[in-house]
């Protein structure tokens, strides 16, 4: 059952979240079933191991890799798993007796005890198995180790001697050309040892390292990222909005009783001589929140922007009364713009025709009183991104704050630290009297914990 | 659940072949799943796209261990009064009234408050009880006598609420009805919850039931569908259907077509005597397969081409 274990580890590794419960079902359902027929193995493992249907795919490369790995390691075995644990000790044992009976025999071709076995062309799978195991190459975790490992198993198969040998051997030609069988095996011992790493580092570690990757960019300041990482990012971004729809349209779904509704109540019960049985209820309306998100998506804030819009985008089915508005001097709405155009070609658009332009929050914000205002109401939730650097303009914080009085909530979110908020022409205090909150975001963790207070409370 | 014929579920293969004689085609997966949830008595939780069998399997289950199948259509809204029990209020009622004309005897010659509620705490209560209890699908598998597969079906259309509440019945198969407490299961039913992905289902559910995934079948499995469910079906027509579906189910459309439809087609062809398949029959029959206008229009165009590697 250790090969269960180290397989769910490595599911683990995977994403796959799996349960001691689960673990132990797998283990039973093993138990009645066996191993013999890999296909039974596999679905038996499937139906209580993995529970979501996106893991099916990293499930079934998993089993392939790690199985087939198994079954390598121990082909001159009869090949069914349960028997493996014995062929494992009989393995060690005879080999063990072998060795030990060449030494005897003809110790002098070659004296160190790896010489020895290469020399006799022993199957060494098994004893590197081990020593990966004794060095704990399922702790890996970055494809730079690999080397490292590589260079541990092969010392602690004795690497270390057999290299002193070779170097030691000189003179006579019997001896050269055992010099030359040494480094040949040498050779492709380390081959079969790099191979067994590489396997080893595909089942273990490549998601372990995908993982730190993408926690990595959890984290990062959005404002720095490299262009490389936008791809995942936006894999990133969408797994973010995709869970808080999903823990959103639950809520919507369970539409709350309300209070009884007296009059519903007794008309419904007249028939029973005004004994209540039928209860009838108010029902709870929802107020969906509207909201309106202005981006300033000039020079610096650009990125960040970029990645609010993605955001949008996958929120659009949660929140179906979202506009948006974007501006660098002159401000416009592009809502349906995200709505009708693919993402990407959406934001290629609008990066196209507004990034990058200076700042002039006065000139925007007066287009959006002439546009937006009257579509302010007391459910509007504002939320504005920018650095308020206004160029030493005039920021007209007197329409910001036409806009706080209109609306339910009035939230700036600002890409940069708070300690330089107000340096250089930044004007964020000039904004600040009219928020309901101004907190930084400057990372994906940030945008996610905003919307998700946003969708909470809404 | 007490298994009358043991040897019905002595391995997965005896179950696949056994369904097979019923009529029903399935992957070696599947059967394993039933002999599993038979074993280890676990519930079931199927996923796949629909039209793919996933009722029509607890169908199977249950006319093949010979045991009642009780199912429960899930939708929003819907709670414990309508799944697990409900009290029986007219038979209640009656019973009050019955309760108020005995009153007086009951309380004849006591003396003082304190003795009269005395003695109507001595007088039975059963106005909560099983004889006014109303047992509904959930209640009624647990007191099945000889078992029952219970089929939840499309579990995602219920509320979070009545999920979380499923969570008991599924690990222990009891329920806690309040005015009566805990009951037990008689002989355990085996479950089976189905879903169409409406909404991703909570990790304490998924925890304690196996996972079913059924896909669209291969080619080879589909035919065998057909060759099951439908009669006299010529097997070059046969494999011609088969290769199409696979085929239309590669093309991005709204609802691919499903097992289901792919059945029905092949038994419209039948009506219409069509003996090969050729673009005009495709065409006027187009409509059985495919539920969406956009994805007829779609497919309209392309069925020549589609069409060139069936024949």
């Amino acid at each position: 059952m250790r090969f269960i274990a180290d397989f769910i580890g490595a599911l683990r590794e995977a994403g796959l979240p799996i349960s001691p419960a689960e673990s132990l079902d797998a283990i039973k359902a093993i138990e009645l079933l066996g191993l013999e027929s890999r296909a039974t193995a596999k679905s038996v493992l499937a139906l209580t191991l993995v529970k979501r249907h996106q893991d099916q795919a990293t499930y079934h490369e998993l089993f392939e890799l790690y199985f087939a790995h198994i079954e390598n390691a121990h082909a001159n075995g009869d090949n069914t798993l349960e028997s493996l644990e014995a062929t494992d000790k009989q393995q060690s044992q005879s080999q063990n007796q072998e060795s030990a009976e060449a030494k005897d025999g003809s110790a002098a071709i070659a004296s160190s005890e790896l010489g020895l076995s290469l020399l006799q062309q022993q199957d060494m799978a098994l004893a590197i198995a081990q020593a990966a195991k004794a060095e704990n190459l399922s702790s890996i975790v970055l494809f730079t180790q690999k080397n490292h490992f590589a260079y541990k198993i092969m010392q602690r198969l004795g690497g270390d001697e057999l290299n002193t040998e070779i170097r030691a051997i000189v003179d006579s030609p019997e001896q050269k050309r055992l010099q030359e069988q040494l480094t040949q095996a040498r050779a492709r011992l380390l081959e079969q040892v790099k191979d067994y790493v590489e396997q080893q580092y595909l089942i273990f570690a490549r998601h372990k390292g995908a993982k730190f990757r993408e926690d990595h960019l959890q984290q990062a300041k959005l404002s720095q990222l490299e262009h490389t990482d936008y791809a995942l990012m936006q894999r990133l971004v969408q797994k973010a909005a995709r869970k808080l729809a999903t823990q959103h349209s639950r809520r919507r779904l369970t539409r709350k009783r309300g209070q009884l509704d007296v009059r519903k109540t007794i008309a419904a019960n007249a028939a029973f001589d005004g004994a209540l049985f039928h209860t009838r209820w108010k029902a709870t309306r929802v107020e969906r929140p509207k909201i309106m998100v202005i981006c300033d998506v000039s020079g610096s804030v650009s990125r960040v922007a970029r990645f609010l819009l993605l955001f949008l985008y996958s929120l659009q089915d949660v929140i179906p009364k979202v506009r948006s508005y974007v501006f660098a001097s002159d401000m416009i709405e592009v809502t349906t713009l995200l709505q009708q155009e693919e993402i990407e070609s959406a934001l290629e658009k609008i990066m196209q025709c507004w990034g990058g332009l200076s700042t002039d929050y006065g000139q925007a914000l007066m287009n959006f009183q002439e546009q937006a205002l009257t579509h302010i109401d007391q459910k509007t939730t504002i939320i504005m991104l920018g650095d308020a650097r206004n160029n030493q303009g005039d920021g007209r914080p007197d329409i910001w704050q036409k806009v706080y009085r209109q609306s339910k909530r009035v939230l700036w979110l600002n890409p940069e630290q708070r300690n330089s908020w107000d340096t250089g022409d930044s004007i964020m205090a000039q904004y600040s009297p009219w928020c309901s909150s101004v907190e930084p975001c400057r990372s994906l963790n940030d945008i996610e914990g905003i919307f998700s207070r946003i969708l909470k409370y809404a | 659940m007490i298994i009358k014929h043991q040897e019905k579920i002595a391995s997965p293969q005896v179950i696949q072949r056994q369904f097979e004689a019923l009529g029903y085609i399935c992957s070696p997966s599947v059967a394993t799943a039933i002999y599993l949830a038979c074993h280890l008595q676990k519930p079931i939780l199927i996923e796949g796209p629909p039209g793919v069998g996933k009722t029509e399997l607890a169908k199977i289950t249950a006319a093949y261990l010979n045991t009642p199948l009780i199912r429960m259509q899930c939708y929003e809204g819907l709670d414990e009064s309508k799944a697990l029990y409900e009290w029986k209020y007219g038979k209640q009622l009656l019973y009050t009234q019955v309760l108020k004309e005995q009153l007086g005897d009951v309380l004849r010659g006591a003396r003082g408050l304190d003795e009269s509620i005395a003695r109507l705490h001595d007088f039975g209560d059963i106005f909560y009880s099983q004889d006014f209890l109303e047992p509904r699908p959930l209640l009624q598998a647990l007191q099945s006598e000889e078992g029952a597969v219970l089929l939840v079906d499309e579990i995602d259309k219920a509320d979070q609420e009545f999920e979380a509440f499923l969570l008991e019945l599924l690990s222990d198969y009891q329920v806690s009805i309040p005015e009566i407490g805990t009951v037990k299961a008689r002989s355990t039913p085996i479950v089976m919850l189905t879903s169409n992905n409406t909404r991703e289902l909570g990790d304490a559910l998924k925890r304690r039931c196996l996972h079913l995934y059924i896909p669209f079948p291969d080619t080879e499995l589909e035919s065998r569908i057909l060759a099951a469910q439908v009669d006299n079906l010529d097997t070059q027509l046969r494999e011609q259907i088969v290769t199409l579906i696979a085929k239309l189910r590669d093309m991005p459309l709204k609802k691919s077509p499903a097992v289901s439809e792919t059945i029905d087609w092949a038994k419209a062809l039948l009506l219409l005597n069509v003996e090969e398949l050729d673009p005009h029959w495709v065409k006027e029959t187009l409509n059985l397969l495919l539920k969406f206008q956009d994805d007829i229009e779609l497919v309209e165009p392309e069925i020549t081409n589609l069409l060139k590697g069936v024949a």
